[in-house]
């Protein structure tokens, strides 16, 4: 398990040190930025990504498999992409599977980072909102979209937030990150984004 | 099937502004019927709305007819007295539309039009009409409503109205809440927003919008908004989902979604007290509350069998049965006028299709071809569906009869539109 963290560790390390030579980092705090600064990771990534294993695989087995189980980002592992996540309030957006409202694993660092922030600074104020692909009808989506955005809700409580420092919106479909219709991006599309309204770290 | 593309269409520059949207048959019927709209005669006038190219488009966009270019007519009679029947007959055409447009005053204008058929060589119907410049529009889709209704047997929905949302991310409040004609003129802005507005529905009377609008820091409230006054007030702004206005055919309630109580349920709000009444109790998701003619019932999308399907409850007994079994995604529905046919959204191999369903024979048909169909919204006279789809990555409306036969597309100028709703007759 430690050795399998450290080499997560060691992967998202070189992921945010690709990235900050890759350019100019922007400070914007918008979608756009968040979801251009995960590209340009993901393109510096999508070949020397190891894939994520259980956290109970010991590390040789991790390391004959490396080879096989380096994996591309695509639409379909987007959501769960360690290439998405790092472990600090950094990371500002969760994505989801497709009709999916599960909080994906390799979100856990992150969300636990902002559960600790929170936690620590009870002036805080965060509102996660919810936003779900073009597909389907756009009042449903506003209901799948809650269903995002409460489950973020739900494991930051769990974390120990106070309920006070946390309230939830549902977009649904009307706010999209990308406009396009690919299948890469409506993954992009299906998210919550973590706002912070006071006390941002 | 025909395909009608641009040619036989009778629009004119000169009546279309540059952000209005402009409408296209692009499958019309087999059997629509030839009729001659000649260019109304304007002998000491000069009109500024041409009233024959307008009944000529109405009729045409309708699909039912098949108007014939004027550059074709031999001869352009303005009433009964100059009419040459043989130059109709020899066309092919069954009815003639003539009439003309005398000035009786500054900005003041007299219209006579007669509806004439060819084989009995007689006027079938007339009518003057005494409206201001402003008013020339609404005389020519009077008229497109009675020669319709007296040819079809339906009445014409011509002179109603369109509601949509449009959004242009190139402006500062990229969101606005409009509508226009049926025809797509005379566009009016309702609200304009830097955040979304949705799920825009007309009173029965046709005076008041309610609308989902995002405008307060971000968050979702219902708001009622008189069109004449421009007068509005926030009706809902609970925790949670405001979301789906839909009025109750006596005008005093809306049916709306809450999560208020920790999952999207329907709700009925009482306009004159604010009075709230919960209508449904369900884990799963209950919204797009839609309410059938009489008032009784209403039909929602709920996920409770696992998917999306169609429900109806009654609002009264809050008896429950499920509506639609075709497939895993059937939602949002609309209902014909006389509750015979239910519209909604509906999904195969992953494209979303508008559907119409026969709630008394329970047959069911799929009615368009394009994917990512939705927000389907039925003309009073239940003659068309208004819907909204993708065109090349941007946001269209487009029409469709119930029957499929007919397709009419309403292109954008600018931005995207979406979420069309078609008024009642006004």
């Amino acid at each position: 398990m430690r050795s399998s963290t450290l080499n997560r560790l060691f992967a998202l390390t070189l992921v945010a040190t690709l990235a900050a030579c890759q350019s100019t980092p922007e400070q914007e705090d918008t979608a756009e930025t968040e979801q251009q600064d995960q590209q340009e990771q993901q393109e510096q990534q999508d070949t020397a990504e190891p894939e994520p294993t259980e956290p109970s695989e010991p590390a040789e087995a991790m390391d004959e498999e490396e080879e096989e189980t380096t994996r591309p980002v695509t639409a379909d592992n987007f959501h769960n992409h360690p290439s998405n996540y790092d472990a600090s309030t950094d990371t500002r957006t969760v994505h989801f599977a497709f009709d999916k409202s599960t909080v994906p694993s390799a979100a856990f660092g992150a969300l636990k980072a902002h559960a600790r922030h929170l936690k620590s600074n009870s002036n805080a104020r965060v509102r996660l909102a919810g936003h779900t692909d073009e597909r389907g009808t756009r009042e449903y989506n506003v209901a799948l979209g809650e269903r995002r955005a409460k489950a973020v809700q739900k494991y930051l409580r769990l974390q120990g937030v106070s309920s006070d420092q946390l309230e939830t919106v549902s977009y649904g479909e009307e706010k999209p990150a990308r406009r396009g219709t690919s299948d890469m991006d409506y993954a992009h599309n299906r998210r919550v984004e973590i706002e912070y309204r006071a006390g941002r770290p | 099937m025909r395909v009608l593309v641009g040619i036989l269409l009778l629009w004119l520059c000169n009546v279309l502004h540059a952000s209005e949207l402009e409408i296209q048959v692009t499958q019309g019927r087999d059997d629509a019927l030839p009729i001659a709209v000649v260019p109304f005669g304007t002998p000491d006038s000069d009109p500024p709305e041409d009233i024959g190219a307008i009944v000529a488009a109405d009729l045409h966009r309708s699909g039912q007819f098949d108007p014939l270019p004027p550059e074709d007519l031999l001869s352009r009679p303005h009433g009964q007295e100059d009419m040459i029947w043989r130059d109709f007959r020899v066309l092919g055409t069954d009815y003639v539309v003539a009439g003309r447009v005398e000035t009786t005053g500054e900005g003041q204008y007299r219209v006579r039009y007669g509806l004439y058929d060819v084989p009995r060589q007689e006027k079938v119907l007339s009518q003057t009409y005494e409206p201001s410049g402003k008013g020339l529009r609404d005389v020519a889709h009077a008229i497109s409503d009675r020669i319709y209704e007296h040819l079809t047997g339906v009445p014409g929905a011509f002179s109603t109205r369109i509601l949509y949302v449009t959004k242009n991310i190139d402006l500062e409040r990229p969101y606005r809440l409009q509508y226009a004609d049926a025809d797509g003129a005379r566009v009016q802005t309702i609200l304009r927003s830097r955040e979304p507005i949705m799920s825009a529905s007309w009173s029965p009377n046709g005076k008041r919008v309610a609308y989902v609008s995002f405008e307060d820091e971000g968050m979702p409230g219902i708001y009622v908004h008189d069109l004449a006054t421009a007068e509005r007030r926030r009706v809902s702004s609970y925790p949670g989902i405001n979301g789906a206005p839909a009025w109750s055919p006596d005008g005093d309630r809306l049916a709306i979604t809450l999560s208020r109580d920790g999952n999207p349920e329907i709700y009925l709000l009482e306009l004159g007290s604010g009075e709230l009444t919960r209508l449904t109790d369900h884990y799963g998701i209950d919204t797009e509350p839609r309410w059938m003619p009489d008032g009784e019932s209403l039909l929602f999308t709920s996920n409770r069998a696992g998917g999306p399907q169609i429900y109806e409850i009654n609002v009264n007994t809050g008896n429950t049965r499920r509506v639609t079994f075709e497939g895993s995604y059937n939602a949002r529905a609309d209902v014909t006028p006389d509750g015979r046919f239910m519209v909604f959204v509906h999904r195969i191999d992953g494209d979303f299709h508008v559907a119409v369903k026969d709630l008394e024979r329970g047959t069911f048909d799929v009615v368009t071809s394009t994917e990512l169909d939705e927000s389907p919204s039925v003309a009073p006279n239940g003659s068309m569906i208004i819907y909204a789809t993708q065109e090349g990555g941007e946001g269209i409306l487009k029409a469709v009869s119930m029957d499929g036969q007919v397709k009419v597309e309403l292109p954008s100028r600018e931005g995207e539109v979406r979420e069309p709703a078609w008024s009642p007759f006004l």
